[in-house]
């Protein structure tokens, strides 16, 4: 069996995992503190404005139906973020190769650097949640749920970030992925809205959009009420788990960004 | 211990050719010195031993373990120790040291990590960070690091570039000892007086290819075919008394001392003349060629 996709060096590989965890863990004032004071301000000026109006589903409170989507929201920024960055600042570093050096497989390494990701996003996505509750209280319907769903929105960005920070080699072109492909795919993923109410080709992009079916997902596990479909929303999800892990893998076993062809 | 065999590497993006059938063989416990210009392929070597770069061609295998078939075995034989300085700026010495032995799988290496940081008088600079460190302490952190799962072969790519003659020698005790308790090491450098002092056996490299593998011994005796010789006499010289040693022009070097430059295998030939010139002469000193000189005329070659 290729040596790149087995498991090989358990200690190693928690190593790894644990770098990761305790990298962003000595800046938690910038990563752990700065979305979640964000997240309780998106609660206070869009919950304020928008509680009047429908946009959310209906019958259910506007402060209720955006707090799963911010918890999602925080998880997905800081799941990809934590890999991407912590990649990106390697190559800068010129550390970048050390990877290189291990005797830890491609599976492993990409494991770690996604899970390390995923730990951060589910970390702020909980706490996201938990700020929420001094606000709206506890409404939570499937708490266990709600913290797999935020797992497995975690796992999906982090192997994305993990994807963006091989690929790409300055933090200029890290944040435009940030700025101009994440952070609008959540404002048109259901977020703050319920997305058939938006107008015309900005309710369509639900059915490209991998956060749409993701914040749907959490919804439900925190207010047993969602839109669309939700089976399919899971197929989706799982597919996407798959699908962004195995590349990342791949991405990884082929080197891109840290060996020279 | 590292077998290299027609290794080729060609970077695809620049199209350049870095090495070209390379072959060496190497033998566990030796001290070999890699030497070449700027640009010879040494670097690119390094880099395929350490899997940074990929190969185009050939085999290589490190401590029994073929490179690409057993990629990961091959890594905790071999610790690099880079050419340029970089670390990780979020950990301070203690932590990246820990967090490197367990990379190799090592879970408790305190006690080994103490004794390398006291070895390479790194030890009150335990809890400082990177940023915090001299440029000499950053190359000994360096050291520190490519050691910490005790390798079995340790390549040192140019580490005492641009450090002090105190800490250069602080290094070379650190190697030797290394180097008597059977450790390989490999390294590359620009100072070749170096490589004569601390290695055992001398590659040079040179436009990719390997243009000299010999023990270093060796190297500097079959080179030596020149050698300059000072002969001192009881007497004052005069150069013109000199006229039927012309063609090593000799010269007068102090009042009673005259320089020639002769090949080794005429030394006899020229003290018989100068005897049979019923010159009387009371010293010999012949000064053979360095390894710099040799260097220098493999690459001119």
């Amino acid at each position: 069996m290729n040596k790149s996709l087995i498991f090989y060096n358990r200690i190693g590989f928690l190593t790894l995992l644990h770098r990761e965890i305790h990298r962003f863990m000595k800046v938690y004032v910038q990563t752990i503190l700065a979305p979640l004071l964000s997240s309780v301000l998106y609660l206070g000026i869009f919950g304020g404005m928008l509680q009047t109006r429908e946009v959310g589903i209906e019958g259910v409170n506007y402060l209720y139906f955006l707090v799963p989507g911010l918890a999602t929201m925080a998880a997905i920024l800081s799941a990809f973020q934590n890999p991407a960055f912590s990649i990106i600042v390697q190559k800068f570093q010129n550390t970048v190769q050390d990877l290189n050096s291990y005797p830890i497989s491609d599976i492993e390494k990409a494991l770690a650097f996604i899970l390390g990701g995923t730990f951060r996003g589910l970390l702020v996505g909980s706490l996201t949640y938990l700020a929420t509750t001094f606000f709206v209280g506890h409404v939570i319907q499937y708490p266990l749920l709600f913290v797999l769903s935020l797992t497995i929105t975690s796992f999906i960005f982090a192997s994305i970030g993990l994807i963006t920070g091989l690929l790409l080699d300055s933090f200029e072109k890290m944040n435009f992925v940030l700025a101009l492909i994440i952070t609008p795919l959540t404002y048109v993923g259901g977020v703050f809205f319920e997305i058939t109410k938006l107008p015309g080709v900005l309710s369509k992009i639900r059915y490209i959009n991998p956060i749409y079916p993701l914040v749907n997902i959490t919804r439900y596990t925190y207010l047993g009420v969602y839109e669309g479909n939700l089976q399919l929303q899971l197929l989706a999800a799982t597919i996407f788990i798959i699908g962004f892990f195995l590349a990342a893998v791949y991405i990884f076993k082929k080197g891109y960004g840290i060996k020279i062809d | 211990m590292l077998k290299i065999n027609n290794l080729s590497k060609t970077y695809i993006k620049a199209n350049k050719e870095a090495l070209k059938d390379v072959n060496i063989h190497i033998n566990k416990g030796e001290f070999t010195a890699l030497l070449g210009q700027n640009g010879a392929g040494k670097t690119t070597l390094i880099n395929i031993l350490a899997g940074n770069v990929k190969k185009t061609q050939g085999e290589v295998e490190i401590g029994g373990y073929d490179l690409e078939r057993n990629e990961l075995e091959t890594k905790k034989i071999i610790g690099i120790v880079p050419q340029e300085i970089s670390y990780e700026t979020a950990f301070t010495v203690e932590e990246i040291l820990k967090k490197q032995s367990g990379y190799f799988g090592i879970k408790n290496n305190k006690e080994y990590i103490d004794e390398l940081l006291e070895s390479l008088a790194l030890q009150d600079k335990k809890k400082a960070y990177g940023r915090e460190l001299s440029g000499g302490m950053k190359r000994r952190m360096l050291i520190a690091k490519a050691l910490v799962h005790k390798p079995q072969i340790l390549i040192l790519d140019e580490p005492t570039a641009g450090v002090d003659i105190e800490l250069r020698h602080t290094l070379y005790q650190f190697l030797r000892k290394l180097h008597k308790s059977g450790t390989t090491i490999i390294l590359t450098t620009h100072y070749i007086e170096e490589a004569e002092k601390l290695c055992e056996r001398v590659i040079v490299i040179n436009h990719g290819e390997i243009i000299a593998d010999q023990p270093k011994d060796k190297l500097l005796k079959d080179f030596s075919r020149e050698i300059r010789i000072e002969i001192d006499f009881d007497w004052e010289v005069n150069i013109d008394a000199f006229d039927f040693l012309k063609e090593y022009h000799p010269k007068v070097e102090d009042k009673k001392r005259i320089s020639l430059k002769i090949d080794k295998n005429d030394l006899t030939k020229i003290l018989d003349m100068i005897t049979q010139k019923n010159m009387k002469f009371v010293d010999l000193n012949i000064e053979r060629q360095k390894l710099e000189d040799i260097y220098l005329q493999l690459i001119r070659r």
